[in-house]
């Protein structure tokens, strides 16, 4: 008897298993499994790619790395470069330095990849900066906006604009709109911190004042936080997370203590699908600033409509889809011209000028950054607008 | 405005949860004698187990939480059996079954991020009003009065149970000695397989709660169960009593702790305050 409900156990595991085995294949479907089996023979170019593929922030490295694919799909089916497939090998990051620093490593070293595109979160691309300068491979971010990373490497650069824009112009329309004492609530990660230093200092440049509160990546209880930002009386409260998941917290308990006031928003709340919709009574009215899309362009419609049929969903976070999408076009321009090299795709990466890609025409600065950036938005009945006064 | 009702209520919010956490890590702590990680990530299951129930199958809110208590209760049986019972008799050392939970923890959270993607989730309809109640000045949701009202039903049955009947005499006998219970007539075996039964079964009661109060994450039972035992060790690791007035003293430090400094010193408080119980007073406020 107690054998036999021992088997059944044991048969009951093994079941379960065989089932989560079949779900996870189907979850990780992102791993490059078209070009591989393509590309067995070794005279393909390989590019690495760093990003998050576990924890709170898999929610950007999950489509990141679709778009990757179809990009490098498109590429090879149009008879790669020179000839030459593209194949990715893919990374996880974990939107931390450590885990940065071991994707690095394994691409840089182990891999030996000559260009990778990433980090996706700033913390990830900062720590993952001097791993490649090491071997000189070129590191393209698709994401990155800390202005720390504005001139810090020349193997670096972004089609991504730098938070500067984005924290200046929150503040300024914060302070046209007549509110003087902000509560900022800041996540302790590189990209949150980018953003606090340049709304902080625009904002008090202005003459208004910021109050300060930050918390750890893995804070779950943000109610006393709350309760001390609130009794400060404060205009506005900005809320600085670096994953919807901690907003998301942050909303359900400022709802949970009775507080109605307006929220200021980074551009990874506000330009998260389902945020707004699903918190629309506490953010209506709220104000942000996000690198915008441009549904008129030709390349950004065909990437969203390639997305669509391939995995029957729009993909979500669209400002970071068309630079990803780019991204891999830039380095297959960068390799077609200069060739294989890390150090001459990175020299060719910092003086791209009107290169036509699915989010605008990108021109990169000396210092590695994106002209242009930020343009204020606001949310109006439940839905983001383009901020009017 | 007066900002310390809400303090307090913000800390006995804090300390309900720690201490749904800590009752079930102290009850089988008690009878094992070893640091259960998997505890945490126990909790996390009770949590999606909900998910699943509520929102996948469709099922009622009474109904789903009985399932979800009761599958909870079954993977933390399941892993007695499978993993620890060999590891006693093979009387392994206290390091062996600490890695061995943290493999079966590690190995379980992979689980529900996979099944149930690493997405922010919330067992709560977010839209609406939420039902509030305000005490003396402080605000307090239904689902943390239910939170507070659990832990209050749980920690007096509980205490009830373990002293006045048999299997509560057979536990405390297998804590003392359990080579001296065994010889005695005690089915040591049987009676820390109901101990993990109930002990995950809070576990997973407090997996959904917290499911209600912030959200899930498959990430989520670390932290909780780092929380809990804090608040075992302060309140008196093994004590029912303990575990709950640790947690709530561990909600109070924290949350007035944070009044006059910035916010982000929080874990650094909680995890002094336990390094001053373990050298100050390492048998924690209460004793067994």
């Amino acid at each position: 008897m107690k054998k036999l409900i021992w088997t059944i156990v044991v048969i009951a595991i093994i079941i379960v298993c065989i089932v989560a085995a079949v779900f996870g294949f189907k979850g990780s479907s992102t791993a490059p499994s078209t070009s591989t089996t393509k590309n067995q023979e070794p005279s393909t170019y390989k590019i690495g790619v760093i990003a998050p593929l576990t924890g709170d922030a898999a929610v950007y490295g999950e489509p990141a790395v679709k778009i990757y694919q179809i990009a490098v799909d498109e590429i090879n089916a149009a008879g790669g470069i020179n000839g030459k497939n593209i194949e990715l090998v893919v990374q996880d990051g974990k939107c931390n330095g450590e885990g940065a620093v071991n994707a690095a490593q394994q691409l840089v070293n182990v891999v030996g990849v000559k260009a990778i595109i990433g980090g996706f979160c700033s913390g990830e691309s900062l720590a993952a900066i001097p791993v490649a300068e090491a071997k000189n491979v070129a590191l393209i971010s698709p994401s990155s906006s800390s202005p720390d990373l504005t001139g810090k490497s020349k193997i670096f650069f972004r089609d991504f604009p730098s938070d500067s824009s984005q924290g200046a112009i929150i503040a300024q329309v914060a302070y046209d709109k007549g509110f003087r004492k902000i509560a900022f609530l800041q996540e302790q990660t590189d990209y949150s911190v980018g953003i606090y230093k340049a709304f902080s200092e625009k904002f008090q440049q202005l003459g208004g004042t910021v109050v300060k509160e930050e918390f750890p990546t893995a804070e779950k209880d943000f109610r006393s936080q709350l309760t001390k930002l609130k009794a400060g009386n404060p205009n506005a409260i900005f809320v600085d997370s670096q994953t919807p998941a901690a907003s998301e917290k942050i909303f359900q308990q400022m709802k949970d203590l009775g507080w109605k006031t307006t929220v200021l928003l980074n551009d990874v709340a506000i330009g998260n699908a389902d945020l707004v919709p699903k918190y629309k009574d506490i953010l209506e009215g709220a104000i942000g600033a996000e690198f915008g899309v441009d549904p008129s362009n030709p390349k950004f419609k065909h990437l969203i409509d390639t997305y669509k049929t391939k995995f029957n969903a729009e993909p979500p976070y669209q400002s970071y889809a068309q630079t990803e999408y780019d991204a891999v076009y830039l380095i297959k321009d960068a390799i077609a011209s200069v060739g294989y090299d890390g150090a001459k795709i990175a020299a060719w990466g910092h003086q791209v000028k009107d290169w036509q890609g699915a989010s605008g025409l990108i021109t990169i600065e000396s210092n590695g950054d994106l002209v242009g950036g930020h343009r204020p938005e606001m949310v109006k009945n439940g839905k983001v607008v383009p901020y009017v006064k | 405005m007066d900002i310390v009702p809400q303090l307090i209520a913000n800390s006995i919010i804090a300390g309900a949860i720690y201490a749904l956490i800590a009752l079930g890590f102290n009850l089988i702590y008690g009878a094992t004698k070893f640091f259960n990680l998997t505890h945490g990530v126990l909790a996390a299951i009770g949590g999606y187990a909900m998910l699943f129930f509520t929102k996948t199958a469709g099922l009622s809110i009474g109904i789903s939480v009985i399932l979800a208590i009761a599958l909870t209760a079954l993977i933390g049986w399941v892993l007695d059996r499978l993993i620890y019972k060999k590891l006693r008799e093979r009387k392994a050392s206290q390091m062996v079954f600490l890695v061995a939970s943290l493999g079966a923890f590690t190995c379980l959270q992979a689980f529900l991020a996979i099944l149930f993607t690493s997405q922010f989730q919330t067992l709560s309809v977010s839209s609406g009003d939420i039902q509030t109640f305000e005490i003396f000045g402080g605000i307090i949701t239904y689902v943390q009065a239910i939170i507070l009202a659990s832990v209050i039903a749980i920690m007096i049955a509980l205490g009830i149970f373990l002293k006045k009947s048999l299997f509560g005499k057979a536990v405390s006998a297998i804590s003392d000695d359990e080579q001296v219970a065994k010889i005695v007539g005690i089915n040591t075996e049987r009676v820390i397989g109901w101990v993990f039964v109930i002990g995950s079964a809070i576990a997973g009661l407090a997996g959904i709660l917290v499911g209600y109060d912030t959200g899930l994450e498959p990430t989520m039972g670390m932290s909780l169960l780092l929380k809990g035992v804090i608040a075992s060790i302060i309140g008196g690791i093994g004590n029912v009593y303990g575990a709950v007035l640790g947690a709530f003293l561990l909600g109070f430090v924290e949350n007035f702790g944070i009044w006059k400094i910035s916010g982000e010193w929080k874990d650094a408080i909680a995890f002094t305050l336990l390094i001053i119980f373990l050298l100050a007073r390492p048998q924690g406020i209460l004793k067994r």
